[in-house]
């Protein structure tokens, strides 16, 4: 490899029906960096990587690897080229095995007379792969029994099987917990030491300076700066990604909490959640916190309704939970649930933004089942403004939005329902620091017109500023509970580990 | 949907029969008990040479399914097919070459809805729907809206031959049947298959070329189609141009009994052999009862539909009972 970049892309354009995607981006990448890419939601990182992955192809622009210019025109080039990508939204397909999954498009083959699938070999290098990731899963296992952040460990192990020069990881650690994020780390490391490009994509500032080597901000689907992360502050980092100052980022003031929201006795689900108790008061933001696997999500779907439980007792609102608990029920009592995956449960994809955004509250905006394009327009627009949602229209379809941006009509579709309840699972995953400020701001308002949160968030930054009181689950148990002054990082993570007494 | 720490888990190849296997016990079991002259070796094997034909063409679809697409065409292009064999045969065109324009014939309906599946981007319901009436159309004219009869013996063994007891059509079946389980388990075109089916999206960003994938599958459903017309015009002496009519909802309501669903990405042929049995013991046992045709399209509406329901309501029990 001689001293040029290893990656070069000169005068990149794109454009999408009603928006100017990138608008001649130039980007570099070295062997042997991680180069970092910033940028609010909506500001083109996805886009620049899909290019570069190719399932795009730019309007204008080149791209030279090694000095030499190539053609991207198919992801099968892209993975000849020696790129691999881990995409933001998953690439897995929930049906296979894990060992299907990590080898499609390139399976290994016997070299007998009739060439057949090697499944027995491709098993043996998807353990090996699985292993080298501290990943103890069988690799027969079919994807969608997996949780989100496995599924995330298995879409780095297939990038890694690609044995790429060219790693890209589209927001790879939003679906982690600290644990997998110190072991995703020591592999990006390893892989920086031998030689590797590493393009990383987070909204999480604090990862930025832990591995990153450059950095380069886009806004507007243009680049703003590329600069060394050694002596950059994060002040300056945010003030080159939106332009202006941010608020506080986690503004906090507190009213005193009223009556029982919700409470949930001695629940239990065969083994994932095992006596679980918990309450949670109108004016509060209770923070469950907990490693990948503890039963968070899986308590937060019992309690909405989304599995049935076994033995326990759930009172919502004042009313007890009966045996015919669902997420209709739920949702007509009061409950809201913004799940942690939005693709599959928190959004319909082909629908508008507005269609999207009213869904779950047409009870209460048409409570004489005739809609009105009018009022879903104004409700919509007021939380595209609130939440600062970029989308061309309302008309838009969802799945024509940057991750962030879904995200936020997930968010958007729950605040609208005006429930009293509510349980967020990871409300800011995705979502651009700026764009996240305002979102806590939005809780911190609900709480104080006496709405009940009950929060679920790998971030402990975000567990710590904004909760009042903190539960944290270990393998299926609530084993601490902590109010807003007792917690702190280490303590929190002491328990999620099962360090005091785990198994009590 | 989430069970967390996962130690070990069946493995895909040990996957469980399909529910519905429980109810084709039950189905035979109960009809030789009550139904007089159900139970011998001759009805047996009547209904296994009956099932043949229905299995050549639900093993196209079966693919068709998977791929979360569906192939409506499958009947006219049977009947489509022994009207070209029958008109071959008595144009005086060797047995070989009569045959293989029968099978050439499905093959090219085939790739005709794969391209236009594939490469214009039809969805596979419009495609497949428009190559059903053509094909019918095509038969019609062809055949002058008449039967053709009459061939010659060593034409009709296909049919009616018999190698060691076993008759020819189930021996073809069987092992058209291996060759589809072997793709769908061992080739790349099989994962693809599933793949495309699970998320298009997905295998088209992991470098899979989708559109081939789509065109072979359905080449492929095509080709059997013909198959199977070519052996039932051996088996009734004659191509007749509308016995195909609603061999294509045999063959869905086949695929979906055997436990593939509509939505596609999992499934396989052995559960539509299943699906294929339930529905030719049910003919046989409704045609003993002689029940009238209209009773045996009522009924078999019903059954497909209990079928799956009892289905689904024993999933549900035995995941109740794991738990
Ligand atoms: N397939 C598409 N069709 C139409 N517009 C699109 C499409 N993909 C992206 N866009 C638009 O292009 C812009 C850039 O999107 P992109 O996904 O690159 O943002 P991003 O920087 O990755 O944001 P995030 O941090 O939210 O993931 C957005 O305005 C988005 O709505
Ligand atoms: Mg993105």
């Amino acid at each position: 490899m001689g001293d040029g970049p290893l990656l070069k892309m000169v005068g990149i354009t794109k454009e999408f029906p009603g928006v100017k995607a990138l608008k001649g981006v130039d980007f570099e990448l070295r062997a042997g960096e991680v180069h970092v890419l910033v940028g609010e939601n909506g500001a083109g990182k996805s886009t620049l990587m899909k290019i570069l992955s190719g399932v795009y192809r730019p309007d204008s622009g080149r791209i030279l690897i090694n000095g030499k210019e190539v053609q991207i025109t198919s992801p099968r080039k892209a993975q000849e080229s020696g790129i691999a990508t881990i995409y933001q939204e998953f690439n897995l397909i929930p049906y296979l095995s894990i060992v299907q999954n990590i080898f499609l498009g390139r399976e290994l083959m016997t070299n007998t007379a009739i060439p057949r699938m090697n499944y027995r070999e491709m098993r043996v290098k998807a353990k090996e792969l699985l292993d080298s990731l501290g990943i103890q899963i069988s690799p027969d296992t079919l994807v969608k029994d997996l949780s989100m952040a496995q599924r995330q460990m298995i879409e780095v192990a297939k990038a890694l099987s690609l044995e790429a020069r060219i790693l890209i990881m589209d927001e790879p650690t939003s679906a982690l917990t600290s644990r997998e994020i110190e072991h995703l780390f020591d592999i990006v490391r390893a892989l920086k030491a031998s030689g590797m490009g590493i393009i990383y994509i987070s909204h999480r500032l604090e990862e930025i300076e832990r591995i990153g080597d450059r950095v380069t901000v886009l806004r507007d689907g243009e680049v703003i700066g590329t600069k060394d992360v050694s002596g950059l502050s994060t002040e300056e980092l945010i003030t080159m990604m939106v332009g202006r100052e941010i608020g506080d980022l986690f503004p906090r003031e507190r009213v005193s909490k009223g009556e029982v929201a919700l409470k949930v006795e001695h629940l239990s689900r065969r083994n994932v959640v095992k006596d679980v108790s918990l309450e949670v008061h109108y004016g509060e933001i209770v923070g469950l916190a907990g490693l990948v696997g503890s039963g968070r999500t899986e308590l937060a779907r019992l309690i909405f309704g989304a599995d049935r439980f076994d033995h326990g007792e759930i009172v919502i609102s004042g009313r007890r939970v009966k045996g015919d608990h669902n997420p209709s029920a739920s949702v007509r009592s009061g409950l809201s649930f913004l799940p942690e995956d939005r693709k599959e449960q928190g959004l319909c994809l082909s629908l508008s933004v507005a269609n999207n955004v009213i869904l779950a509250s047409l009870r209460r905006l048409f409570p004489h089942r005739i809609t009105s394009p009018r009022r879903e327009m104004n409700v919509t627009l007021d939380y595209v403004r609130k939440l600062r949602i970029a989308i061309p229209s309302p008309f838009r379809a969802v799945k024509s939005l940057s991750g962030g941006n879904q995200q936020k009509v997930v968010l958007a579709k729950w605040l609208c329902t005006q429930s009293k309840v509510f349980i967020f699972d990871e409300p800011t995953r995705g979502i651009d620091v700026a764009a996240k400020a305002e979102i806590h701001g939005l809780m911190n308002e609900l709480a104080e017109q006496g709405a009940a949160i009950l929060m679920i968030s790998s971030e402990l930054p975000e567990i710590l500023g904004m909760s009042d009181r903190i539960y944290v689950m270990h393998e299926g148990r609530i084993v601490k509970e902590f109010t807003r002054d007792e917690a702190t990082q280490e303590e929190i993570l002491r328990y999620a580990m099962g360090g005091v007494g785990g198994a009590a | 949907m989430r069970r967390e720490p996962n130690v070990s888990r069946v493995p895909v190849s040990v996957r469980r029969v399909p529910g519905t296997f429980y109810i084709l016990i039950i189905m035979i079991s109960l009809a030789s008990i009550t139904i007089p002259g159900f139970g011998t070796v001759s009805n047996l094997l009547n209904i296994l040479l009956q099932g043949s034909f229905l299995a050549i063409v639900a093993c196209g679809a079966t693919l068709a399914i998977i791929s979360s697409g569906i192939d409506l065409s499958v009947g006219t292009v049977l009947s489509l097919s022994g009207v070209v064999t029958g008109l071959a045969l008595h144009a005086g065109i060797p047995i070989a070459l009569a045959i293989l324009s029968g099978v050439l014939t499905g093959l090219i309906c085939g790739i005709i809805t794969g391209s236009l599946v594939a490469f214009v981007g039809l969805e596979p319901f419009i495609a497949t729907f428009g190559m059903m009436s053509m094909a019918q159309g095509l038969g019609l004219v062809l055949s002058n809206g008449a039967s053709i009869p009459g061939f010659q013996e060593s034409f009709r063994w296909f049919g009616e031959g018999v190698v060691w007891k076993v008759p020819v059509p189930l021996i073809i079946a069987l092992v058209i049947v291996a060759c589809i389980w072997w793709l769908l388990r061992h080739t790349r075109l099989g994962l693809y298959i599933y793949a495309i089916g699970g998320s298009e999206e997905v295998a088209g960003w992991s470098g899979i070329e989708v559109g081939r994938c789509k065109l072979a599958l359905y080449s492929i459903s095509g080709c059997l189609a013909g198959i199977a017309g070519v052996l039932l015009a051996a088996r009734m002496n004659s191509g007749h141009p509308t016995v195909g009519v609603g061999w294509e909802m045999d063959a869905i309501a086949s695929v979906v009994i055997g436990g593939t669903p509509l939505t596609g990405g999992r499934g396989g042929v052995i559960g539509t052999m299943v699906g294929v049995a339930i529905v030719s013991v049910l003919r046989n046992i409704l045609n003993m009862l002689r029940l009238s045709s209209p009773w045996q399209i009522t009924l078999i509406g019903a059954i497909v539909v209990i079928a799956i329901g009892l289905d689904i309501l024993l999933r549900r029990w035995r995941l109740a009972l794991e738990g």
